[in-house]
């Protein structure tokens, strides 16, 4: 059974996103995905300052056997990425909800159009 | 699951990475099943396959396994086999599963003139490689015996071989399909790790070893494999005239290309030198043992050579390295 936290939003490519009290969005992939994903051992992540629109490929998490794209699920600018994935992409692995937290967005706009637990649960099924 | 060869195949059980560890740590066993069993039997049997082969197998005593080639009239190879000799008349070849129907017609074109007789029995023999450093503790307690490297045992239908394709210790067990149950059991029971093609591929790429239809597509020689010791030179064997001509020749060899910043390397990738794409990646992994980048790429350049890798647009510097990684 994958995990999935009631407290945040998902997309249908298995991001997970919470808005935290400063309106900034945390971002990263589902248990779900990290499992289907296995080991990753890399993750090509942007900088700060990119700029995205909702469905851009925003991250590369690479695992030994394949490279895949992981999707912006909202607009807006990075302001922070978890430099720690550069030493440790097991994190994603490991943690995919805390400590492997990928991108820190400041959104452009409001934040809809994602999933909460529950749907997303039922895509996962 | 993959499609491999017209053979469904686990990519992997426990994880990649978990795997790998297993065999260059402790143990790990693979079901290649898909590996064909073809047996060359009659009194030309070594006169034979010395011809259709880089090997001389005068060069054989009983029970001797031998790696080698089969290559075209060109020199180019058709693919990597292992040799069995049993006795001088009675051989058996393992070719990749992919290649199994084209080597049984090369090698019925070319019986002509040798008295021998050509049985494919790969669909009836099962082939499951248990390596890594506890492997031999395993087969002695699984079979109670044990096999020095590139020997076999053989005992009625069952043949045990010290060979493998991780540069571990260990064996490949062969034998009638209806058994593979029994062994893989028997031997997972006893703390064998089920191993897939994904750690297959991560462990034979840091030793360097060849992977078929990948790292050599039929239009590359052994001598651009970097494989030149497969070639016994003092026998004759289809193949060897344009060997002979390559070898004056400059040409691209098959080398490792390492990675000096992160990244990971896949098959197919371009490949740099001072600016220019001068070939492209036939393997590419991460290695988890020294967790960098590799891949393999005929280059024509000195080992050292400062090159890069281009991944999704970004070039990722490298260098290129004599095999093996490990």
């Amino acid at each position: 059974m994958s995990l999935v936290p009631d407290n945040l939003n998902y997309t249908e490519e298995h991001e997970w996103l919470k808005v935290q009290e400063d309106g900034q969005a945390r971002v990263g992939i589902t248990d779900y995905a990290q499992d289907s994903l296995s080991d990753v051992v890399f993750v090509e992540l942007p900088e700060v300052g990119d700029q995205f629109i909702k469905g851009d490929v925003m991250t590369v998490a690479e695992s030994v056997k394949a490279a895949s794209d992981i999707y912006a699920p909202i607009s807006g600018k990075i302001v922070s990425i978890n430099e720690k994935l550069e030493e440790s992409p097991e994190l994603v692995n490991e943690s995919p909800y805390e400590f492997g937290w990928m991108v820190l967005m400041e959104p452009e706009g409001e934040v809809n159009g994602l999933l909460n637990a529950a749907s997303y649960r039922e895509l996962i099924d | 699951m993959a499609d491999f060869a017209g053979w469904k195949m686990p990519i992997q059980y426990n994880g990649i990475i978990a795997e790998h560890k297993a065999v260059r740590e402790r143990v790990g066993i693979f079901d290649v099943s898909h590996m064909g069993q073809i047996f060359i039997s009659g009194p030309d049997t070594v006169a034979f396959l010395s011809y259709v082969t880089t090997w001389d197998m005068k060069r054989q005593n009983d029970s001797d396994c031998r790696y080698c080639h089969i290559l075209d009239s060109d020199g180019r190879i058709i693919d990597d086999i292992i040799a069995y000799t049993f006795t001088s008349e009675e051989y058996m070849i393992i070719p990749n599963a992919a290649t199994i129907d084209t080597i049984l017609s090369w090698l019925l074109e070319n019986s002509g003139d040798f008295d021998v007789h050509i049985k494919n029995l790969s669909n009836d023999y099962f082939c499951l490689a248990l390596q890594g450093p506890e492997a031999p503790r395993l087969l002695g307690q699984h079979l109670n015996t044990s096999v020095k490297p590139f020997r076999l045992v053989r005992e009625r239908n069952t043949i045990v071989s010290g060979t493998g394709y991780t540069g571990e210790e260990g064996c490949e067990i062969i034998g009638p399909s209806e058994e593979v149950k029994k062994h893989w059991e028997s031997l997972v029971d006893m703390g064998a790790e089920p191993v897939g093609l994904g750690a297959r591929d991560t462990l034979r790429l840091e030793k360097g070893y060849l992977l078929s239809g990948q790292d050599f597509d039929g239009t590359q020689t052994t001598l651009e494999t970097n494989y030149s010791w497969v070639i016994d030179w003092d026998h004759e064997f289809i193949g060897k005239t344009a060997l002979i001509s390559q070898k004056d020749r400059t040409y691209a060899k098959l080398n490792g290309i390492i990675l000096d910043e992160r990244g990971v390397l896949r098959p197919g990738l371009p490949v740099f030198y001072n600016g220019n794409e001068i070939s492209s990646l036939t393997s590419g992994s991460l290695s988890p043992t020294i967790r960098k980048g590799v891949g393999l790429a005929y280059l024509n350049l000195p080992i050292n050579s400062r090159v890069t890798v281009e991944v999704r647009g970004n070039h990722l510097n490298g260098h290129a390295v004599r095999l093996p990684f490990l």
